[in-house]
């Protein structure tokens, strides 16, 4: 065995990612969403084939049916939770505060530590099921543990006013990451989570920006001199421009505030910077025995996929709604619609409510359709084969010593996952 | 775009042997890749795996239980597995070989169908035991226990919301009519229905300028009529009918049943058919059947209220069917499916049970007086 490194390499290209996705996602359309579960996992199959470590694919041997059965059991399980908790919140929500606005919030606070439950479960399954060279991944228990966790470090950052989120960060990785297993070999997280913030540079700086400029634009060269309520005649200000489509004549140099724009597109890039380049830095102090990580990930390229190929998929999903109304007011005729709209809002009007409906409903599943496939297409696709092949192995020495684990035998798979609807993206 | 390397591997030309060039195997409990020679034994239906360069046992694979994994990216390349043995893996660059194999792509049935049937059958038990038992029931007992400032709260932000959604996004909300006479005959009407007036629980009636032909009941007493049905009917009697049935509705406590019940329902809902692939319009459908199998218990419930209030008024029961009559040569009959989904039943049915409820031999008067009632279709004036 070579001491030396591997490469993981990317095959497969878009257009077979393309077919293939909208192929499964016609599929799921027509099943109500059944065969989603058939479409996850030949996805997943289809994306791990396609990273090869050492030239060698990753295996997914995932079963649609273990997602099926999982995901009646997470229903059995998760419907009493959720209907009669619900039933009950809304009851006291009614009863005591006199709106429905404190149950809702109840219920959604209510279910955030079964979502993070649900997400460490995922993982674990996923992981369980995924093999290179024939030696199986996985993840230890301790998805609760995952949860109180994820809570407190929430918390923590939300008092912080978020300066500690990439303590969070790398605390729930190195959580995750030090119950991974490739085969018989553990993997640590090293590193510390100060490290992080070299991957916040970007938002932080934007951040700094930004409140230097609004303490310039409000107060130490005011946009309105002589000022007393700043804020007050400010937004004043700016709705009469708004409405009348001209700057007040009273504003001091009001071209500054075009300085907002880029400031706030700045921050909004630091965000996905922070998001790829944190996992860069994290996946370089991830080690086994005798097996070392690395990453040449490039924050700027990362986030150029990410936010060009966001932009692609909306602007086709965007052109495509207009084309599809296009062709049914040039088949039916401008009244249909009109007529259509009528009868939706007509509580007793009985069955051309129900084809407007169809329609209505049908126009609404080829959109969420077709977002799936161009976020596969432009998005997941792209991203992954960027993470993959900027991804190596400095040293597999360790390997030679690795050997197979047991089968993580596991009852529900992803069904809380699946029922909560989290990471439906792959 | 990089290619996966040139793994060095003998080449063994010798008869019989094919090229393995790139080929290796995994043998299932080490990351390690053997390097092989294969060879197909027709005779014995074999495919032999031999290692030159170990000294390992070779692997006997039958031709019959060799599958190709599916949904591979990149067509470069195939990996073999056999069904006698889950892990072990063979990755083959050259697919020459795969002629001799005819069930590479052949599926295995999936295990534990009994296991999978309960849950299923668990899955959807749980589902209706909750929808059609559970919630139904806990609604009906909490909606009692609901204060009246909370109904009453709760309908009026409904009553908000409804105003705002049938004027439109951006527009102020539609508006209630304000006509004095009217409103007042309408207060007529409920002082001779019997319906309790003055309180603070007392049941508020609203018109709204809307043409739409149809009234309604919210949580915490309020009840909405629409100009459409002032416009629509012949007779005060059928609008005296209209009000004794959604007050029928606020007596039986139905809005506010409902809002508890679609609050426990739609959670379920949601969590069974998912976001993905237009779970919500599954739910919205769904949703609307549920609600109008507890308006009809509801509904017919709201009319017999109707008929007794009626007849103690001294107006005959008909005067709904009357109103029935309207709605029906207004938007048709339903029946069937469709009647499924709205949330009254069949008006026909409905009609005759109303004219039923009229005494034959009873002298019945209207409700109010021609003046009044020449007030009230002009209320929204």
């Amino acid at each position: 065995m070579p001491a030396h490194g591997v490469d993981v390499w990317f095959v497969g290209n878009r257009s077979a990612l393309f077919w293939l996705a909208l192929k499964l996602g016609f599929w799921t359309v027509l099943s109500l969403g059944f065969y989603r579960f058939w479409m996850k996992t030949r996805l997943r199959r289809w994306y791990w084939s396609a990273i090869r470590p050492g030239g060698h694919p990753l295996e997914y041997v995932g079963d649609p049916w273990e997602k099926l059965l999982g995901f009646f059991i997470a229903v059995v399980v998760l419907t009493f939770y959720i209907g009669i908790v619900n039933l009950f919140l809304m009851f006291l929500s009614f009863s005591i505060f006199q709106s429905s606005a404190v149950g809702y919030s109840a219920s959604f606070l209510g279910v955030i530590p079964v979502w993070f439950y649900a997400q460490y479960r995922a993982r674990r399954y996923v992981l369980g099921r995924t093999r290179w060279r024939a030696v199986r991944f996985g993840l230890e228990k301790g998805a609760w543990g995952y949860a109180w966790r994820a809570l407190v470090h929430w918390a923590v950052t939300i008092c912080t006013a978020g300066i500690l989120w990439p303590r969070m960060t790398f605390w729930l990785e190195k959580y995750k990451t030090d119950r991974t297993f490739f085969g018989s070999t553990k993997l640590v997280q090293g590193g510390h989570w100060t490290m992080l913030y070299r991957a916040a540079v970007p938002f932080i700086a934007g951040v700094v920006l930004l409140m230097l400029t609004v303490v310039w634009v409000l107060w130490l060269d005011p946009l309105l001199p002589g000022a007393e309520e700043v804020f007050e005649d400010l937004l004043d200000g700016a709705g009469a421009a708004v409405r009348l489509g001209y700057v007040p004549s009273g504003w001091d140099r009001p071209a500054r505030l075009l300085l907002l724009i880029p400031l706030v597109l700045l921050i909004l890039y630091g965000a996905v910077h922070y998001r790829f380049v944190s996992k860069r830095l994290l996946a370089d102090h991830k080690h086994a025995d005798g097996v070392q990580m690395r990453s040449t990930l490039n924050g700027l390229r990362v986030s150029m996929i990410y936010v060009l190929g966001t932009t692609i998929v909306y602007t086709l999903l965007i052109v495509g709604m207009i084309g599809i109304v296009g062709l049914a007011v040039a088949l039916l005729g401008p009244d249909a619609f009109l007529e259509a709209q009528m009868g939706t809002t007509d509580p007793l009007g009985d069955l051309p409510q129900w084809v407007s409906l169809g329609i209505i409903a049908a126009l609404y599943l080829s959109a969420f359709l077709f977002w799936g496939v161009l976020h596969h297409t432009f998005v997941t696709f792209p991203l992954m084969r960027h993470m993959a092949v900027t991804l190596s192995l400095q040293n597999v020495a360790g390997l030679s010593k690795v050997s197979q684990r047991a089968r993580d035998e596991f009852a529900e798979a992803e069904g809380f996952a699946e029922a909560l609807d989290l990471g439906a993206a792959i | 775009m990089t290619l996966p390397p040139e793994l060095p591997m003998p080449n063994s030309t010798q008869g019989g042997v094919f090229n393995a060039r790139r080929a290796a195997y995994f043998d299932g409990d080490t990351p390690l890749p053997h390097t092989v020679t294969l060879m197909v034994d027709t005779g014995a239906q074999m495919l032999e795996i031999g290692f030159p360069t170990s000294n390992r046992d070779g692997a006997l694979w039958p031709l019959k239980e060799i599958r190709q994994l599916d949904d591979m990216a990149g067509k470069e390349g195939v990996i073999l597995r056999w069904t006698g043995d889950p892990l072990a893996r063979l990755h083959l660059s050259d697919p020459t070989v795969l002629c001799h194999m005819h069930h590479l792509t052949r599926r295995s049935p999936p295990k534990g169908r009994a296991r999978l049937g309960a849950w299923a059958f668990g899955a959807v038990a749980a589902v209706a035991l909750q929808i059609g038992v559970l919630v139904p029931l806990l609604a009906d007992r909490l909606a009692t226990f609901v204060p009246p400032a909370g109904e009453r709260a709760l309908g009026e932000a409904t009553f908000g919301q409804i105003r705002q959604a049938l004027a439109g996004t951006g527009l102020p909300p539609l508006l209630t009519c304000d006509g004095a006479q009217g409103l007042a005959t309408l207060e007529h009407m409920l002082v001779a229905l019997g319906v309790e007036r003055g309180t603070e629980e007392a049941i508020r009636v609203f018109v709204l300028d809307h043409e739409m032909v149809n009234a309604f009941a919210l949580p915490g007493g309020y009840v909405v009529l629409f100009r459409g049905m002032i416009d629509a009917v012949l007779s005060p009697n059928e609008i005296a009918a209209v009000l004794a049935h959604e007050v029928g509705h606020v007596e039986n406590r139905d809005p506010t049943r409902h809002a508890l019940r679609s609050a426990g329902s739609i959670g379920i809902l949601g969590l069974l058919f998912g976001d993905f692939a237009g779970g919500a319009a599954v739910l919205f459908l769904t949703e609307r059947l549920i609600s109008a199998n507890y308006a009809q218990d509801a509904e017919s419930g709201a009319d017999e209220f109707a008929y007794t209030a009626l007849e103690d008024a001294g107006v005959s029961p008909a005067a709904l069917g009357d109103m029935f009559e309207r709605l029906r040569d207004k938007y048709g009959d339903t029946e069937g499916v469709v009647a499924h989904f709205l949330s009254h039943p069949s008006l026909s049915s409905r009609i005759n049970r109303a004219r039923d409820a009229a005494r034959s031999d009873a002298a019945y008067a209207n409700i109010v007086t021609d003046a009044q009632w020449a007030a009230l279709k002009v209320v929204c004036d």
